[in-house]
């Protein structure tokens, strides 16, 4: 939490003493100067570039997974916007704020300029030669290291990068590539493939008349949002389709559906059993699945649902006769689904829904496989993460170089990461910011930003054949001495492997590789051409077929849901916002002021409360909370928010960053740190929504800082005239 | 807040205030010799330029269009400095002036690829955004009048100086003097027009 120092008073009496203009001082060149700035001109620029008009490259966005095709305008060698590039089928000329906020990232003034060494314990600033000569005498061609003594851990990577992580790797015969994200989909991808055959079918959420969501967040932090957003336009075109939404915390996908039922945090694999039942009592459905799935559903009626659920009978005999009513629907689910000790058996249930309703081949495909599987993107999992820090503890790893992941501040207490990387006696960071995890390695590189560096990324959804998405500079680096991931392991794995000396950067790796696979795509342009038309488009397609999916039912399990304790009677969601995503974008200031969908809060954390459970606990917006679970506390305000659980309170990840620059530290808290070790049995996966907390008001308040005026209050003015569930219309319409 | 804390930020602001407040200083009449070419006390510094570029000898005794050398004015918010292989263009063709100090610095900073760190003349203040395509496609080319005097409205005659000066009081209210002016459509025409006046026209 921010303390401030100066209030608004004050700062409205100064201000008003000196005039409103005296701010304007602050804005640059206020009079008409003559002989005070220089003006470059261009030497010999190209005949495109007019000063004062800009001109737009293809690029490709990497701010989250999804691989948007972006262009990016630029006005006298600066970048100042990004637009979609409409030759991505993925962003389809479109993209989000996240997107938007990747110019701040590269203008970032805390970003990294020069290398770093741990020197008596604190990081000081070095130069390259000297970083390249510690490189080399523990890295390069006289290195002892060998095997997995090595390892390299980074955050979700496809493309040409991850190819050459992969050789630099194997130039030592290491096999230690350990992908981690914080908010792994790993156990929701392993019960798809389980079931359906593959880990990530493609959703057609136009042709859908009814989609049925388990705390799927699709529009806002999903697999790919912007296309997402642009099917779910197209599914809200007429005959307009319906949206039914179960979760315990209201997400922005849950705030555009049409209903929106709360449900108690894990069990909505029983409420998926509870439909099936409903809709296998229909002779249509009755034949879709063997007779071990009917047994196995028949003990849950609708009755039992609700007991178990929260969710009244009448409301599952509603939600199955919409879907048996609205053909072709899709159902879809999210980590509220698959985040718990028995999410493996929560999504298999889910799954079990689409294939009764016969969504296979409908609404649902097989993505078309990838001619290139080596750049296909790498999962990133917590098991990874795990058995990478149990090598570090008892020293099998040597060598640990770190990029695009930040585990000591995503990674819960319990795992003690910090404590095992003091373990390795040769760590070293690839990062644009000083985060948590650089601040504690031995070397820090500085990277070029997105805007500034080459790369080839493939996407984890391709909705539209197979797509090799280009990345490249969009101007000049900013800091002389930042360079490209891809050089500085080219410039490692040149002194090892002789054949690595023909490419004297990472662009031209790059475009031998692109111009290589030129075949594939049956490109009958000469190589130059082929890659000036990549640069150009900013993507490479590949008309690649929909693959059939399986129906296996032998992996349903009946989930089990974990009760709570008179010591922690509060189920915990930690809440996954759009932007912040990890908390890799907390040192983005255009993020943290923007607010937050549901609540509109900006610049903090919080707490979200119902407000019955708040009147019974007599908390009010904005008192100080302790939240405590079996793990560890952490503070946070508390705000009342009607979209939640009643016994349930949710915060949102990515704030409590006490390194990455001035932007994100000292505002808010990690729920991260509270985070129970309960992991999914099937998978080993953390099970983010697992955790059950206590609270306990420490007396303070203060005041929450928000877009919105009170909730739930029109001071008696009818602003919105309401009437209750029973007079609705709405319930009658079965 | 404490009492130091708000003195200083008083001081502060007061100061910030006062570098600030001469939003339109400009106005008719003046000291001698502080006078622009049409009477306002706001005649620009003598500044000086890494190469003396003689603008008398080029657009004056050579009569080369401005828009040869400034060829974004007519396409661009700006007119650009002119690119330095545009200067290359033609001296390269000129080994009669190449002993010349003034080109053989323009050859220094060719060979060694580098642009020439000119100084800025005339600087509007960032909040105004001036649009030289409007004026230069309706004076110039919509009403053919002469580039001389068509860029000379805000830059004076720079034909008959060697680098430039500021000559006119580039200030809002002379700006307004001149868009208030009833102006003949066409040469010939009888119709006449003035400039807009819309706020957001040049404060975006």
């Amino acid at each position: 939490m921010i303390k401030h120092t100066m209030d608004r008073r004050d700062f409205l009496r100064v201000l008003g003493i000196s005039g409103a203009a005296a701010t304007l001082a602050g804005c640059g060149n206020t009079a008409i100067e003559s002989g005070v700035e220089e003006v470059m001109s261009y030497v010999h620029p190209q005949d495109f570039v007019v000063p004062g008009i800009g001109v737009f490259y293809a690029s490709t966005c990497t701010q989250c997974g999804s691989g948007c095709g972006i262009m990016g305008k630029v006005r006298e060698g600066r970048v100042l916007k990004l637009e979609g590039n409409p030759e991505s089928g993925i962003s389809g000329g479109k993209i989000c704020g996240l997107g938007q906020a990747a110019v701040q990232a590269h203008y970032n003034p805390d970003r990294l300029h020069t290398p770093m060494l741990n020197m008596d314990g604190g990081l000081v600033p070095i130069s390259w030669d000297r970083a390249s000569q510690i490189l080399d005498e523990r890295l390069g061609a006289k290195s002892s290291l060998q095997g997995d003594q090595i390892a390299f851990l980074s955050g979700g990577m496809s493309g040409h990068q991850r190819v050459l992580l992969e050789n630099f790797l194997d130039s030592y015969g290491s096999k230690q590539h350990v992908c981690y994200d914080a908010l792994s989909d790993a156990t929701g991808r392993a019960a798809t493939k389980a079931v359906l055959g593959t880990e990530q079918p493609l959703w057609d959420l136009s042709k859908s008349r009814l989609i049925l969501s388990f705390g799927s967040d699709f529009l806002g932090n999903g697999v790919s949002p912007v296309y997402m957003a642009r099917e779910f336009a197209k599914f809200r075109k007429a005959p307009r389709g319906t949206l039914i939404q179960i979760e315990p915390r209201m997400t922005l996908t849950g705030g555009n559906a049409d209903r929106w039922y709360p449900i108690k945090p894990g069990t909505e694999g029983i409420l998926a059993l509870g439909i099936a039942h409903d809709l296998l009592q229909h002779p249509e459905f009755s034949g879709s699945v063997p007779q071990e799935v009917l047994d196995l559903v028949k003990n849950y009626d609708r009755e039992t649902v609700s007991d178990i659920t929260g969710i009244g009978a009448d409301s599952v005999r509603l939600i199955a006769a919409q879907l048996w009513n609205n053909s072709p629907s899709l159902v879809v689910a999210g980590p509220a689904v698959y985040g718990h000790a028995y999410g493996f058996s929560n999504m298999a249930a889910v799954q079990l829904l689409n294939i009764i309703l016969g969504n296979r081949g409908k609404t649902l495909q097989g993505q078309a496989e990838h001619p290139f599987p080596q750049m296909t993107p790498t999962p990133g999992t917590y098991r990874a993460l795990a058995e990478l820090t149990q090598k570090m503890q008892s020293g099998q790893c040597q060598a640990l170089l770190i990029t695009g992941t930040n585990p000591v501040f995503t990674s819960p207490s319990q795992l003690a990461f910090s404590e095992a990387m003091k373990k390795v006696p040769f760590k070293v960071a690839m990062v644009t910011h000083l985060d948590e995890t650089a601040g504690q390695c031995d070397l820090v590189l500085p990277l070029l930003s997105a805007m500034e560096d080459f790369g080839t990324h493939v996407a984890d959804y391709q909705p539209e054949g197979v797509e090799v998405l280009i990345q490249q500079p969009l101007m000049e680096k900013l800091y002389p001495d930042t360079r490209g991931f891809g050089d500085i392991l080219l410039d490692v794995l040149r002194k090892r492997k002789a054949d690595y000396a023909a490419f004297p950067d990472y662009y031209s790796y790059l475009k031998a590789a692109v111009v290589k696979a030129k075949p594939v795509f049956q490109s009958e342009e000469s190589d130059d051409r082929f890659w000036e038309t990549a640069l150009m488009k900013g993507v490479i397609k590949w008309q690649g077929k929909t693959t059939a999916l399986e129906a296996k039912l032998g992996a349903l399990e009946v989930p089990n849901p974990r009760e709570l304790s008179t010591d922690y009677p509060f189920y915990f969601i930690p809440s996954i916002r759009p932007d912040m995503r990890d908390g890799r974008h907390a040192h983005l200031p255009w993020l943290q002021e923007s607010p937050e969908t549901m609540t509109t809060i900006v610049w903090d954390s919080w707490v979200e409360i119902h407000p019955k459970t708040a009147a019974e606990m007599q908390i009010k917006e904005g008192d100080v909370l302790v939240l405590q679970s079996a793990t560890g506390s952490i503070q946070a305000k508390a705000y009342l928010f009607p979209g939640i659980q009643p016994d349930t309170v949710s915060m949102p990840l990515g704030q409590g960053h006490t390194q990455m620059g001035r932007y994100a530290t000292g505002v808010g808290a990690n729920p991260y740190k509270i985070m129970d070790a309960v992991f999914d049995a099937h998978t080993g996966e953390l099970a983010l929504h697992a955790t059950r907390v206590a609270i306990r008001k420490t007396g303070d308040n203060q005041m929450v800082v928000k877009d919105e005026g009170p909730t739930n209050v029109q001071h008696g003015q009818k602003l919105v005239a309401t009437l209750s569930a029973d007079q609705a219309r709405l319930s009658q319409e079965i | 807040m404490s009492y130091a804390k708000t003195l200083l930020l008083w001081f502060l602001m007061l100061w910030m205030g006062a570098t600030t407040v001469w939003a339109e200083p400009f106005v008719q009449g003046g000291p001698i010799g502080s006078q622009t070419s049409d009477g306002y006390n706001a005649l620009g510094p003598v500044v000086e330029q890494p190469i003396e570029f003689p603008h008398n000898r080029h657009a004056g005794d050579m009569k080369i269009n401005c828009m040869y050398c400034h060829t974004y004015a007519r396409r661009s918010n700006v007119s650009g400095i002119p690119r330095l292989d545009k200067c290359m263009g033609c001296h390269n063709l000129l080994p009669q002036v190449r002993d010349k100090p003034r080109i053989k610095k323009l050859f220094e900073y060719w060979d060694n690829k580098q642009p020439v760190p000119w100084k800025k003349v005339h600087d509007l203040p960032d909040f105004v955004r001036f649009n030289h395509e409007r004026h230069i496609q309706r004076f110039y080319f919509q009403e053919k009048r002469p580039v001389r005097e068509v860029c000379g409205y805000c830059h004076g005659d720079i034909a008959s100086m060697t680098t430039a000066r500021r000559v006119k009081a580039l200030s809002m209210g002379w700006c307004v003097s001149c868009h208030e002016k009833d102006h003949l459509e066409k040469v010939g025409s009888s119709v006449t027009s003035h400039g807009p006046n819309d706020c957001w026209l040049c404060h975006k």
